[in-house]
């Protein structure tokens, strides 16, 4: 346990099935998980979750540290659903359950005999996260979707570049799949309090596309309204507020700064010991700044260049003008907001004996804290317990469903 | 966005040295419910978002979308600084950044910084369920509200605080932005060209819809905690966090081989071809072979299916081995062609493919209509606005958006008359001194 539980948590009590894929599901359950739900990462006999081979290998065979971080809390039961055996299984469990999370293509468990239809009919309370790259309707919804495609098709990726550049990766590559799990969650969570009033389950239809293309401001509007199309801006964007961006220091590092308000950019100046630039006949105001942003962030980069990436800072932190390090993870490990936080927990795996270092739960709740209680389970750690222990199974029957790769 | 700012409306608001006369309440109105006229999840939750720009407020928006009743309590004069961020419009109050964010709410306008406004929020606070806000940490304390009072007066109470750094930690009093905290957190590093300037990650407020997600959720877990057992509690989360949060395994493999995550210009370190290509008629496609399977059917649909062979590229660890040489017969063939053809080609064998669509690709895009992911809302004086449509899609209780942002102060009257039950007499002195 890493965090000292006051409460019991919110999710105590609740079960859920995550038969999903990768990260963008599974971390819907992975949220419940922390905040208490009991979660039965359903997976293949071979192989399964291929989230276990995304990433860096470790000591234990087959699971990469990103299956260890993400995987969080949750207990391994393999069931072939290729198999009516498996099927049947998986129904027993379904109805011993909560909450559902896939991400198939549309349309494969229902070519299982496990569509919506069915499942709802063993529980009519049961909630059915369904997230896929297009949705579960619309022309595109057989396509293949993966992050790096919702990143294009919701608009984000375009946006990220310099200007007439290549467009680059947002940064990560998995943003849109956490962004997802996260609608996902809120959906889940919402159909709960509902189903707590009427009885009722229902399912959630969450697109990959849809979760990055949400978080866009302006962008929609202002296209409807205006018809401008909004184009990379490199390190500098400078459409609503100036200076924003990255400027780069004298050791060879990098800042960020955003000046949101004239208030914040006369606390810059400060920070510069140069006031003048924030009166009125000079760049006071936020609308003569942008129209001469070329000249303002000229004077910033100076500035920066002039100075060591934490000479810029504590000048900034100094006059309360908002800026930050660019921080690679070696920064983030040496950070003290990191570390007063929390943020980083460390969690020593026993059999191979090494120490994972994995975000810690988010966010911080004062009486409910979420908690970690382990790592990404190994393959098919929890079968035998889960069909024991729920389903009533005796090790005869489990004996023979293994012998047969059903489980 | 996020505003670790004083209250908005900085400018000092005159005093006339009334403060101090208790408010009348007419005791029969208290605890009134919000209207239950929907089989919405969140109806009959009543919020209040005191917040500004979209960290913490965002989280509002969504529970407003399935049913919450959303007061937004803003300064008297000023009002949330959104209203002045982004484009404007006809409206004065309203940019279009405001319009589409700050949907679904009632505008109460109270001034924090005078006593009688702190008592009148007070009350607001003890007839309702949820407080957002995202002061710079102390803020609200330094105001008489901090979680003392504000439990004292509602004692299941569930606050959601959004910070740049947290209500906790040494830089817990610095000003946190979206900007700033994409930078802290980790992932502008990572965006641009290997040893090139980092870029914005694509979309600036990116880490304030982050936050305000795990926002919504810390929100609807305390719900539920306080159903159970009538306790309230407080959520904290900084943006950095969520930022944070997201980069798979980048702490893990520092932490376990010291290894540094640098910029990937378009690509990824753990699939190979999988970035953005540019066609003939210099346009963008996004290809994601994350898989064997998957690069197998890219080889088809470029006719070359030996690519895909064991002694050629077939395995992941060999196209690692040989990115360059990948992609660049990947650019090669992309950009013999059109988009549309690219599209075409790599859709027929199922390769993961689309195209990286600029807003005005968005809006002619047919799945995006069919999924009605933008709306048209006809708003007085200003036309047509179109914004984005309510995610998740639930099949029971969809969500809804009933209003886009409301011009200031237009609940104020209401909430004071029939929620606190304030004499007509006294609303308009209060809104003479300026206190509302």
């Amino acid at each position: 346990m890493i965090h000292e539980t006051k409460a019991e948590l919110p999710l105590a009590g609740i079960r859920v099935v995550d038969v999903a894929t990768v990260i963008a599901a599974p971390h819907c359950a992975t949220v419940l998980g922390e905040f208490g739900a009991e979660v039965l990462k359903v997976e293949h006999p071979l192989g399964g979750d291929a989230l276990r081979r995304f990433g860096t290998p470790t000591r234990r065979q087959g699971d990469t540290l990103t299956w260890l971080s993400e995987a969080r809390n949750k207990k391994s039961v393999t069931i072939d659903l290729h198999r009516r055996e498996g099927v049947d299984l998986f129904k027993k469990l379904i109805e011993k359950s909560d909450i559902l999370c896939e991400n198939f293509r549309p349309g494969t468990l229902e070519k299982w005999g496990l569509g919506w239809e069915v499942l709802h009919a063993i529980n009519p309370g049961l909630i059915m996260l369904r997230v896929t790259g297009y949705g579960q309707y619309g022309p595109y919804k057989d396509r293949p979707g993966f992050a790096r495609i919702a990143h294009a098709v919701g608009g984000i990726a375009y946006l990220a570049g310099m200007p007439k550049g290549r467009p680059v990766t947002p940064g990560s590559t998995t943003l849109g799949d956490y962004l997802t799990g996260l609608y996902g969650c809120i959906g889940v969570l919402m159909a709960l309090r509902y189903r707590e009033r009427t009885g009722r389950g229902q399912y959630v239809d969450a697109a990959l596309y849809e979760s990055v293309f949400r978080c866009t401001d302006e962008l929609v509007p202002i296209y409807g309204m205006y018809g401008i199309v909004r184009e990379r801006h490199g390190p500098n964007h400078n459409e609503f507020e100036c200076p924003h961006g990255h400027f780069p220091t004298k050791d060879g590092k990098w800042v960020a700064i955003a000046c949101a308000t004239d208030k914040l950019f006369g606390r810059l100046a400060m920070a510069m010991e140069r006031p003048e630039l924030a009166s009125s006949s000079t760049y006071g105001d936020q609308k003569t700044r942008l129209e001469n942003c070329h000249d303002v962030n000229e004077i910033v980069r100076d500035w920066c260049g002039s100075l060591t990436r934490d000479e810029v800072l504590e000048r900034c932190y100094a006059t309360g003008a908002p800026a930050g390090p660019l921080n690679n993870i070696a920064d983030i490990f040496g950070d003290r907001q990191f570390h007063a936080r929390r943020n980083l927990v460390a969690i020593d795996e026993e059999e191979t004996g090494e120490t994972i270092i994995v975000p810690c739960t988010i966010p911080k709740l004062s009486e409910t804290p979420g908690k970690i209680s382990h790592l990404g389970p190994k393959l098919g750690e929890h079968t035998a317990d889960v069909l024991k222990d729920l389903l009533g199974m005796d090790d005869c029957q489990i004996d023979e469903l293994r012998n047969k790769y059903v489980i | 966005m996020t505003s670790m700012e004083q209250h908005p409306g900085d400018a000092s608001v005159t005093d006339d040295g009334q403060q101090g006369d208790d408010i009348q309440i007419d005791q029969s109105r208290h605890n009134d419910s919000p209207p239950q006229t929907e089989k919405l999840p969140m109806s009959g939750v009543r919020i209040i978002d005191v917040g500004t720009f979209l960290a913490g407020p965002y989280a509002a928006s969504i529970l407003g979308e399935f049913g919450a009743e959303i007061l937004k309590v803003e300064h008297p004069i000023a009002g949330d600084p959104m209203r002045r961020f982004g484009t404007p419009t006809k409206r004065h109050d309203a940019t279009l950044a405001w319009l589409s964010e700050g949907r679904n709410r009632k505008s109460v306008t109270i001034d924090l910084r005078q006593k009688e406004g702190v008592q009148i929020f007070l009350k607001l606070v003890a007839n309702s369920d949820v407080l957002i806000e995202n002061f710079r940490p102390g803020t609200m304390e330094e105001w008489g509200l901090g979680w003392r009072e504000l439990s004292g007066a509602n004692p299941g109470l569930v606050m959601l605080r959004v910070s740049g750094y947290g209500q906790t930690g040494p830089y817990r009093r610095r000003s946190g932005f979206a900007h700033i905290a994409h930078a802290f957190g980790g992932l502008s590093y990572l965006a641009g060209f290997p040893g090139e300037t980092p870029v914005l990650p694509g979309t600036t407020p990116l880490g304030d819809y982050m936050s305000s997600l795990y926002g919504a959720i810390g929100i609807m877990l305390a719900l539920r905690h306080r159903e159970k057992t009538g306790r309230g509690q407080v959520i904290d989360i900084a943006t950095y966090e969520a930022v944070f949060r997201h980069l798979d395994e980048i702490a893990a493999a520092y932490g376990l081989f010291g290894k540094i995550r640098e910029r990937e210009g378009v690509g990824s370190f753990v699939a190979v071809p999988h970035g953005h290509f540019r066609t003939r008629d210099d346009k963008w496609i996004a290809i994601a072979c994350t898989t064997d399977k998957m690069f197998e059917r890219l080889a088809e649909a470029m006719e070359r299916p030996e690519l895909a062979s064991t002694t050629l590229y077939g395995e992941q660890r060999k196209r690692l081995a040989a990115r360059d040489v990948v992609n660049q017969i990947v650019i090669e063939w992309v950009g013999s062609l059109t988009r549309e053809d690219v599209l075409n080609r790599c859709l027929e064998k199922e390769v993961p493919v689309g195209k990286v669509n600029s807003i005005a690709d968005i809006f002619e895009d047919e799945h995006f209509q069919a999924r009605g992911n933008l709306v048209r809302v006809e708003q007085e004086g200003l036309g047509e606005v179109v914004v984005p449509n309510v995610i998740p899609t639930l099949s029971e209780t969809p969500g809804r958006i009933t209003d886009l942002g409301p011009p200031l102060g237009n609940a104020t009257y209401e909430v004071m008359r029939e929620l606190l039950g304030i004499s007509p007499d006294e609303i308009r002195q209060l809104r003479q001194r300026k206190i509302i």
